[in-house]
């Protein structure tokens, strides 16, 4: 600070004199450092007099503008760092982790911290928009795993806060209790659970998950994938009646296999499911196979509890569409899709539902056979409400077919129609 | 006030169309809107709202219109209405200089705080941050209203020596780039290479971002061969953006360094990207100057590279081209703005340009490819079958080489209101008339008897021209090219479709140029105004749109400033160069 208030000094003293000096100052090397900062004060001041307000500001109080380039300049040292590279390819690789360095300060969405691992993969991404798209992955990712650590410490520190509380009052009053069960209700769940699933591979209905598709994602795709796999076999375990769940054409140490096996650890093995290399084809008559896919030009009606519903595991980012119905095509497959059209208003979004979403629908109508009870498992952001066609007078409908206009219909007057009706109905019903 | 009226009018067809199948209910629901509405200026949101469900398209429109209006101002709306409609051409251009005209003038941020416009010292700057409300940093805040609003490089200065005087001196990255923006952006030389020399002393390496603008503002400044330097060590984080080229050798060609400018120019060529044209202009610009012939063959070069790559020059280049085509000492080239007639031949010189056909070569390849590439794609399950195939293989065999190709279905769709058998069978007896072979091509469905498919018409339509009938679920257009191409250089083929989805089939893009080349000489597109009027066909050009020599001459198209070009539209304006012998 003592450097900041000198030159402040000497600056006031010499400005009067400034407009003398600056062809002098300019040849004497000694003052050099004076005459720049004179120089660069006086172009600033050309500029304030633009502004016509300005002459009222009095000079003194004016901040100086250039004193903080001094301070950066000077304070080189501390903040150069040098390592020596070895070898070019490390080279690079401390080049990108200052670039990733760089982009941090500047308030980009990067990581803080960094792997080995990960920064490979980054110099791996062909172009500048895929590494962006990485980084910023990987800072939410961070992101979230800090916001859960935080959870977690404060969550501790409530237990322990309670359990501080808590042993004051049991010290006080030790009461016992009569109980008719121990508190072992997990465990207990997890073996109903897993006796109903042992008689679904034995009785329940085939419901298989083609694994074929491995060479169709990239390793990000597969990942979410597996991630819904895990979704929708949890689903299937906890219901009533669950299917028997086949995973077919799953090969050997094939990247399907090697992530589910990472995924579901020691339990991979004792899960009530059937694994097979084979194809569906090979276990099924070909006849009672119904391919499920969302390019099929079949609609679904009803659920058949004596078919076998196929569901392709596959994640589908890059928009590559007919895949499955080409495979279904191949092998000669009777195809279907839901009826998504026909009992929701689309808004957006794509009509592939995730594999839990699929599961979550097939198994309510099995169990139910009531397709606005499934289909509410589609997500709301993609439809805005229910095409509530079965709720009309059967006159009104019977005019609508002979019309054959039902395709052409605008569906928005037909839901405010039904609106108003569902009005009056409740009114008569409240009534 | 034309968009209220015209949505008047789509409306009213709406509820013609509508109400006949709608029976009395819904009609008289809209004819009660109409009623109340027509006219009411300050009721229009409420009318598009209600509007809005009728089809999903209209909702699009609407729905994006709303959003304008909750935008803008109510002024702003009533100038917008003077123009057609949103989507017209050049609109959303016309939008976006609003909204940046704007944004100019406005140092009114959200939270009424006006920008400083003079140097604040440290009492105002800190007052000035008590009055911040938002969240988040205030100097990251506050510097970047800044640079969106290219404050004066004195206020941003004031800025950085009030948090360095807090900050013991230090200024963190961030605020250091954005003074540097601003720098750049008002072209203070001597600033610029003070921070160059900060960042040089405090940081080892820098990013993508820092680095474009230390680059742009040193180019200017006598230091302009560091920029180089500072090129080579973006170089090891990442490939340089083609602005950055752009920068580098404009940079070396202010300061006459011809040399260093044809390297990085290759350097660029080399890295796959296009140059900006902006660049070609400032060495055809500089060219001007000099009268060596290493230099002008260079300059040739870059023509030849834009003939390649399917390049055309924007207005200011071409007449930069113009200009030194003109300056070269001895040859007498005369240039002429114009258009080519036709019949192929340039309005100027009378010469004819190249022809629009595939030399049979490139025919032949251009075959293999869409066989290989969008018929089959590595699967032929995903667009047909293989029986498919080879019934459609065995079915072209037996037929003799076809003049012209319709594709059925988008043929028969072209208007709502004519049935679609009718309007097909219209198409081909119209050819048909004309003695020519005709190949029909559709799905099985059209052959089912239903309300828009008539079997008599469609029978004719079997008598007049040949017919090949795909499976519902398999697409047509890949059969459609097939034929044509195989039929040979004279067929052609009719469909309004603009086959965008299959030239992404074609993986490189010279296979592309040469389908969009084929697709240009070889498409027919319908036009016909209302479903009573004669059926014309689009005219396709048989001259090819592209950059072109004869040795003492060139034809170059170009783009015009004020005109938008979609990617699949080609130029209409050329450029005609001719030496006087």
């Amino acid at each position: 600070m003592s450097v900041f208030f000198k030159m402040n000094v000497s600056v006031a003293f010499l400005r009067p004199l400034a407009r003398f000096l600056v062809p002098f100052t300019l040849s004497r090397k000694g003052r050099n450092l004076y005459s720049t900062i004179l120089q660069r004060h006086m172009s600033s001041k050309i500029t304030f007099v633009s502004y016509p307000d300005k002459e009222s500001a009095s000079p003194p109080k004016q901040l100086e503008l250039d004193e903080w380039k001094t301070t950066m300049k000077s304070s080189v040292q501390e903040a150069a760092v040098s390592t020596v590279p070895s070898n070019k390819d490390e080279d690079v690789l401390a080049a990108t982790r200052e670039l990733i360095e760089m982009w941090r300060l500047l308030g980009k969405n990067v990581p803080e911290h960094i792997t080995e691992e990960e920064l490979k993969t980054i110099m791996e991404c062909a172009s500048k928009s895929s590494k962006i798209k990485y980084l910023n992955f990987l800072y939410i990712k961070e992101y979230r795993k800090r916001a859960k650590q935080n959870k977690k410490e404060m969550k501790a520190a409530a237990k322990a806060e309670a359990k501080k509380d808590n042993l004051l009052e049991t010290t006080e009053e030790d009461k016992q209790k009569d109980f008719l069960f121990l508190r072992f209700w997990d465990q207990r769940e997890n073996i109903a659970v897993d006796w109903k699933c042992a008689q679904a591979v034995q009785f329940g209905q085939p419901l298989v998950f083609d694994m074929a598709y491995d060479n169709y994602m990239k390793p990000r795709e597969l990942h979410n994938t597996v991630t819904q796999l895990l979704e929708s076999e949890g689903c299937n375990r906890r219901d009533v009646d669950p299917f028997h769940l086949y995973f077919c054409n799953l090969r050997k140490d094939s990247a399907y296999h090697i992530e589910l096996v990472k995924r579901y650890k020691a339990k991979w093995d004792k899960l009530f499911i059937t694994v097979t290399e084979k194809s569906y084809v090979d276990l099924f008559p070909k006849d009672n196979i119904i391919y499920l896919t969302a390019d099929s030009p079949n609609i679904m009606t009803t659920f058949k509890h004596d078919k076998i519903y196929i569901i392709g595991s596959f994640v589908d980012k890059k928009m590559q569409p007919g895949i499955s119905l080409a495979k279904a095509k191949r092998l000669n497959l009777a195809t279907e899709c839901l009826p998504l059209d026909k009992y929701l208003q689309w808004n957006s979004g794509n009509k592939n539902l995730t594999l839990d979403q699929m599961m979550r629908i097939l198994l309510c109508l099995k169990n139910t056979g009531n397709w606005e009870e499934a289909l509410k498992f589609v997500p709301n952001r993609k439809h805005s409400g229910f095409v509530d066609i079965f709720k009309h007078p059967p006159e009104f409908m019977n005019r609508l077919k002979k019309a054959k206009t039902f395709n052409s219909f605008p569906k928005g007057t037909l839901s405010r129609k039904t609106q108003i009706w569902h009005k009056k109905t409740d009114s008569l019903k409240s009534n | 006030m034309t968009f209220c009226l015209s949505s008047i009018r789509s409306f009213s067809k709406l509820w013609k169309s509508k109400l006949p199948c709608l029976g009395l209910g819904p009609g008289h629901f809209y004819l009660s809107l109409f009623l109340t509405d027509c006219g009411i200026r300050n009721q229009q949101r409420w009318f598009f709202l209600k509007m809005s469900p009728q089809n999903t398209k209209a909702t699009n429109v609407l729905a994006a219109k709303v959003r304008f209006v909750k935008k803008g101002d109510e002024d702003r709306i009533m100038q917008n209405s003077s123009h057609p409609h949103l989507f017209a051409a050049g609109e959303a251009k016309k939008r976006s200089q609003m909204n940046a005209h704007s944004k100019d003038h406005t140092l009114l941020l959200k939270d009424n705080i006006q920008l400083p416009t003079k140097p604040l010292n440290s009492e105002e700057w800190d007052k000035f941050k008590e009055d911040y409300t938002g969240k988040g940093n205030f100097e990251n805040w506050i510097s970047s209203q800044m640079c969106c609003s290219n404050s004066s490089v004195d206020v941003a200065k004031s800025l950085l020596s009030w948090v360095a005087a807090k900050n013991n001196g230090i200024v963190d990255y961030n605020l250091l780039v954005r003074y540097l923006y601003l720098c750049v952006f008002h072209k203070q030389t001597s600033e610029v290479i003070d921070v160059y020399e900060i960042m040089k002393a405090r940081y080892r390496s820098l990013e993508p971002g820092a680095y474009t603008l230390l680059i742009r503002g040193l180019i200017q400044s006598d230091r302009w061969r560091e920029a180089f330097q500072l090129l080579e060590d973006f170089k090891k984080v990442m490939t340089p953006s083609v602005n950055n080229y752009d920068d580098c050798i404009q940079g070396a060609l202010l300061h006459r360094d011809v040399n260093i400018a044809w390297n990085l120019y290759q350097e660029l060529l080399s890295l796959k990207l296009t140059p900006r044209l902006e660049t070609l202009k400032a060495l055809f610009d500089f060219g001007k100057d000099i009268k060596d012939d290493h230099y002008s063959n260079k300059l040739l070069d870059i023509l030849l590279y834009l003939r390649n790559n399917h390049l055309y020059p924007g207005e200011s280049l071409a007449l930069s081209i113009k200009t030194w085509f003109e300056s070269i000492p001895g040859k007498q080239w005369k240039g002429q703005f114009t258009t080519i007639q036709t019949s192929g031949q340039c309005s100027a010189c009378g010469n004819t340009i190249e022809s629009i056909q595939l030399s049979p070569e490139e025919y032949d390849f251009l075959k293999e490819k869409i066989m290989r590439d969008v018929i089959d794609g590595g699967d032929q399950y995903r667009k047909t079958t293989p029986q498919e195939l080879k019934r459609f293989v065995k079915f072209i065999k037996s037929c003799p080489p076809f003049d012209v190709v319709i594709d059925g279905l988008n043929v028969a769709k072209m208007f709502h209101k004519v049935r679609e058998s009718q309007m097909l069978l219209d198409v081909v007896s119209l050819l048909a008339k004309q003695n020519l072979q005709l190949l029909v091509l559709g799905r099985k469905h059209m052959l089912k008897q239903c309300a828009q498919w008539r079997r008599h018409e469609m029978e004719k339509v079997q008598e007049q021209a040949h017919c090949f009938f795909a499976d519902n679920i398999s697409e047509d257009d890949p059969f459609l090219l097939y034929a044509t191409l195989n039929s040979g250089n004279h067929c052609k083929f009719i469909t309004n479709d603009l086959m965008r989805d299959h030239k992404a089939c074609l993986l490189d893009a010279k296979t592309q140029h040469l389908f969009f080349k084929w697709q240009q000489g070889h498409q027919l597109a319908i036009r016909r105004v209302s479903p009573r009027s004669h059926i014309t066909f689009q005219h396709s050009p048989c001259y090819d749109t592209i950059v072109q020599t004869t040795g003492d001459s060139w034809h170059i198209p170009y783009d015009e400033d004020l005109v938008e070009r979609y990617s699949y539209e080609v130029p209409t304006k050329w450029l005609c160069l001719q030496r006087k012998v």
